[in-house]
């Protein structure tokens, strides 16, 4: 008879034991939520940042940009006909003494 | 049983009977609406959309990217004095007080107050502190260079379901690949509004669009770009359109077409500024045609480079018709290099009566001209080519330089390219790889429809076309020191039944350098004014691109005729 009282005393006890359990993790998952929702937050503030910044990148890098800002410099397409190009090594003074 | 018993079994019978009515109208009737009602009170679901994959260059340049914007709405319930608030946010939105005054008196908890702005305008709006004023975050297609390649990207637009949806070009081909991937969110938060997070589901981020690689080089494309924009002014041209391929992959490396539109404000356009006639429009390729016909002619034995024509001397009459030369002069006995280098029509027959109807349709499905061309672009067209049953021999006649079938540009760019592979006819790609948002590379690799010609053909071919430039009716306009083989075209434009005498659409096809081209590039200027010549406008405009691209690859002259 005292046999049965213990177990039956055990396994009330294990059950209250893990409900407890449960309570406590559910409450400590349920405050960690607000840190978890700020580290979102800040995760997509620097995602949204790194678009911004890529866009601006590619504006600066872009041709129709440095075309533009080349002619402001005063720098002109090139337009001659013929292209003279040095296809071969030519003999420099410093080699001939 | 006595009757109380009894009664009493009835009333429980009722009573369970009237349960279970009840039960299956709050579970099975107004199901849905409960569990809705039920989660809206602790929770939301939320539409999550995957960023679009961006489309680069062959520098791996974004030339359509993604840009983050605002959409600024207001709760007009929350605004307590509107006229101040309309005033204070009509400089920045850069819209009429009384417009926004308008909004933000309406009987709604919400109203867009401007669809689109700027992280800048959101500050300065946010430095207002209006209470009700709120923001939403949106991605729109930015285009860093603006509205180059605007005719092969397409544009980005909405669907019937208010999502974005790729139209024409790149856009409309790959929209299966650059549309990412959309997924609703359910969050659960608590009394106060704050996430709960082991009740957290399907946090799955949503997938990103898968980005795509492009062989075009955007300096090619800008140079392109550059010239066409020139030319079209120079030559008052109603229309100008230019592609280069790489005739050993069948990469297209730019691709360019004037008017265009500008795909950030693709609203403002109409379908004609949209579309791509380098892959769509048919037209009658006139004597850029003639090398394809003289290199079938070579490669099936019927012709050589030494062949004399024994029929050039005047007008060839045929069935009721007379085949003239474009300039009405005639050279007996013309070989077939000088038929290539003078444009002659007459020789051209001969080459074309050599053929015959089956010679000239071998010809016209090797080279690909009865077929799409494959290339992945939205709105290729097909030729118009008659069938078999119903040519005449004038027909095979005028289709030896190139009138009474209509062809695509892209179709005979892709054809003219196999005689600088030696022989072998590529698929055109704009796509040369796709990568995936986790980081997988997918490389499409060259693919060879056919084989036009021999090798010893393609060879020959070259040799004619390279005396064609420097010595034809464009050699003014050629680039010194190169061998570039090329030929110029005016076609004419067939209207109702005739061929309008003023009009033309003239051309130059040719590719460089000669001995290992690194591209093949045709030029068309429709209907000019300032010449109706191939070799006077679209020549000139092919040599100018030609240069700057050679320079661009770093490639010296050759030799050549000087």
């Amino acid at each position: 008879m005292n046999k049965a009282y213990i177990i039956l005393g055990s396994l009330f006890f294990i059950i209250l034991a893990l409900i407890i359990v449960n309570i406590t993790l559910n409450n400590f998952m349920s405050t960690q939520g607000i840190a978890f929702s700020q580290i979102q937050t800040k995760l997509q503030d620097l995602q949204k940042e790194n678009v911004i910044l890529e866009d601006q990148v590619l504006k600066l890098s872009s041709l129709t940009r440095i075309a533009s800002e080349s002619a402001t410099m005063g720098f002109t397409p090139e337009t001659a006909k013929t292209q003279i190009a040095l296809s071969n090594n030519i003999p420099l003074a410093y080699n001939q003494q | 049983m006595s009757q109380r018993c009894r009664l009493a079994l009835l009333f429980f019978f009722l009573l369970f009977f009237c349960i279970a009515v009840r039960l299956y109208y709050w579970q099975i009737v107004r199901a849905d609406e409960l569990v809705n009602l039920g989660e809206s009170q602790y929770g939301n679901y939320v539409r999550v959309s995957g960023l679009r994959g961006e489309i680069q260059t062959s520098d791996k340049f974004s030339i359509a990217a993604n840009k983050l914007t605002y959409t600024v709405f207001a709760n007009p319930k929350e605004i307590k004095n509107s006229d101040l608030a309309a005033n204070a946010l009509s400089p920045i939105l850069k819209e009429d007080s009384a417009s926004i005054s308008a909004l933000l008196n309406l009987d709604k908890f919400w109203v867009s107050l401007s669809p689109s702005v700027d992280d800048n305008t959101k500050s300065a709006i946010e430095k207002l502190k209006l209470p009700g004023v709120g923001f939403e975050d949106q991605y729109v297609r930015d285009y860093p260079e603006a509205s180059m390649a605007a005719k092969l990207l397409g544009f980005v637009g909405k669907n019937s379901n208010g999502e974005d949806e790729g139209y024409s070009g790149l856009e409309g081909f790959y929209d299966r690949q650059l549309r990412g991937q959309s997924t609703y969110v359910q969050q659960i938060h608590d009394a106060f509004g704050r996430p709960i997070l082991a009740k957290m589901q399907n946090m799955a981020s949503p997938a990103d669009g898968r980005t795509l690689v492009l062989h075009v080089d955007r300096a090619v494309q800008y140079i392109m770009e550059d010239e066409l924009k020139k030319g079209l002014q120079l030559y008052g041209a109603q229309s100008v359109e230019a592609a280069a391929i790489d005739p050993k992959t069948g990469g297209i490396m730019a691709m360019a077409g004037f008017p265009s539109f500008d795909p950030a404000t693709y609203q403002n356009y109409t379908y004609e500024d949209y579309r791509n006639g380098f892959i769509s429009d048919t037209y009658e390729p006139g004597s850029t045609f003639k090398p394809i016909v003289m290199a079938a002619a070579i490669d099936k034995g019927l012709v050589d480079p030494t062949t004399k024509c024994n029929i050039c001397s005047g007008p060839v009459p045929i069935g009721g018709y007379e085949i003239h030369t474009w300039n009405d002069k005639y050279s007996p006995n013309i070989d077939m290099t000088h038929v290539i280098q003078e444009s002659d029509n007459t020789g051209m027959t001969f080459v074309a009566e050599k053929l015959g109807l089956n010679g000239m349709e071998d010809t016209l499905q090797k080279f690909g001209f009865n077929d799409l061309t494959g290339i992945d672009l939205e709105g290729e067209g097909g030729s118009d080519i008659k069938p078999r049953n119903s040519w005449y021999p004038i027909d095979v006649a005028t289709s030896g330089f190139g009138q009474g079938l209509a062809i695509t540009p892209i179709q005979l760019l892709t054809a003219f390219a196999s005689l600088a592979n030696d022989g072998k006819r590529m698929e055109p790609h704009v796509v040369a790889q796709i990568d995936t948002a986790d980081g997988q590379t997918i490389d499409i690799p060259p693919k060879v429809v056919d084989q036009t010609v021999s090798m010893q053909t393609a060879k020959v071919i070259t040799e004619i076309l390279i005396n064609s430039t420097d010595h034809g009716e464009a050699a003014f306009a050629r680039l010194k020191g190169y061998r570039i083989a090329g030929k110029t075209g005016t076609a004419q434009i067939p209207v109702a039944g005739h061929y309008d005498p003023t009009k033309t659409i003239a051309s130059f096809i040719g590719y460089a350098p000669a001995d290992d081209p690194k591209f093949a590039m045709l030029v068309i200027v429709n209907r000019p004014t300032s010449s109706i010549y191939g070799a006077e406008t679209a020549a000139p405009i092919w040599f100018n691109i030609a240069q700057r691209m050679l320079t661009y690859y770093g490639i010296a002259p050759t030799g050549g005729d000087n």
